[in-house]
């Protein structure tokens, strides 16, 4: 509800916005009753005593050992998830002496495109050597400033 | 006739690039890294002392403390005879090849060697390393199967890991000669 009206005071001008339809503040609402509902049942059978919710008839729960242990399942997940997806990077990022740093399937088999006068000239990949000879050999001030 | 200045590496410390020029066809470039500091030597003999009194207090063995000791020992051989490197070599030679020489701070040293008839270029070649992005110099190895591939690529004083400026100089260098070699190998 509150992530609605945000989005309606931001921007006054447009004319049909995607949370200004009906459809869109069904779903919200929907979605705000449901994880209200989720959060207290969640509390009720937490704290409530078993005796209690026996006595009412509600004899089917998970056991209370589950209340404090998914939290805490969640939220290991998520830490070890942070290290996993950092590890994950490190170890694709490829190593200095891997050729994937120089050239690759694509600049390997490009077709050379033919050269016309006026129009800019094709995008096509330059080898290494080229591009060193025109940085560092040609251009002789430019990188020994700093 | 010989050349010395001073540059930085990728993590701010000071490394001394020392070139040899023996003749138009031979240059030597020396990168010497800075020595194995003692600040960070008595910082990590201390850690590890105070780590294994404290599992003492903790244990009552004092067979902890010895091998703290001898850990700390073995550990500071094992690391000046297989990581520290102190001085990276490149020689190259116009028409035999280029050597490439690591020697350790124990006096360790190794060569290698790559003969000019595999070499296609040298170049300085950008890439991620770790969390930075950084300009290493390379030689570039020629397919016997393509004539206009490349087979194999090996990076060159990856220890040392200068800094741009230091780079360039070098590749200036590298260049001319291999400029020289090709003027040569194609004149009949």
């Amino acid at each position: 509800g509150s992530a609605v009206l945000f989005l309606v005071h931001s921007a006054p001008g447009k004319m049909v916005e995607n949370s200004l339809l009906p459809g869109r503040a069904i779903y919200d609402f929907v979605l705000l009753l449901s994880s209200q509902s989720g959060f207290i049942l969640y509390l009720v059978w937490a704290f409530i005593p078993e005796s209690w919710l026996n006595s009412l008839g509600l004899t089917y729960w998970p056991q209370k050992h589950w209340t404090v242990a998914l939290p805490l399942h969640l939220l290991i997940t998520i830490v070890i998830g942070y290290v996993l997806l950092f590890r994950i990077n490190m170890m694709s990022t490829p190593s200095l002496n891997s050729i994937c740093t120089i050239t690759d399937n694509y600049a390997k088999n490009q077709q050379p495109k033919k050269y016309q006068e006026v129009a800019i000239p094709a995008l096509r990949v330059i080898s290494t050597s080229e591009v060193n000879q025109m940085l560092f050999l040609a251009a002789k001030d430019l990188y020994t400033k700093n | 006739m010989e050349d010395e200045r001073s540059f930085s590496d990728i993590c701010g410390g000071r490394l001394a690039l020392q070139r040899r020029y023996y003749s138009p066809s031979c240059r030597e470039f020396c990168l010497r890294c800075p020595r194995l500091s003692l600040r960070s030597l008595t910082a990590v003999t201390c850690t590890v002392w105070l780590a294994a009194y404290g599992l003492f207090t903790l244990c009552e063995n004092s067979m902890i403390l010895s091998a703290a000791i001898f850990i700390t020992l073995l550990g500071l051989l094992g690391y000046l005879h297989f990581v520290k490197i102190d001085q990276e070599t490149l020689l190259i030679i116009d028409s035999l090849g280029i050597q490439m020489t690591s020697s350790y701070a124990s006096g360790k040293e190794s060569t290698t060697f790559i003969e000019m008839g595999k070499v296609k270029d040298i170049v300085i070649n950008e890439a991620i390393y770790m969390q930075k992005v950084i300009y290493y110099l390379c030689i570039l190895l020629k397919d016997p199967v393509e004539p206009h591939g490349i087979a194999q690529v090996v990076p060159v004083f990856q220890s040392a890991k200068p800094r741009l400026d230091c780079l360039i100089e070098v590749y200036r260098s590298c260049q001319e000669i291999l400029a020289h070699q090709k003027a040569t190998s194609t004149s009949p």
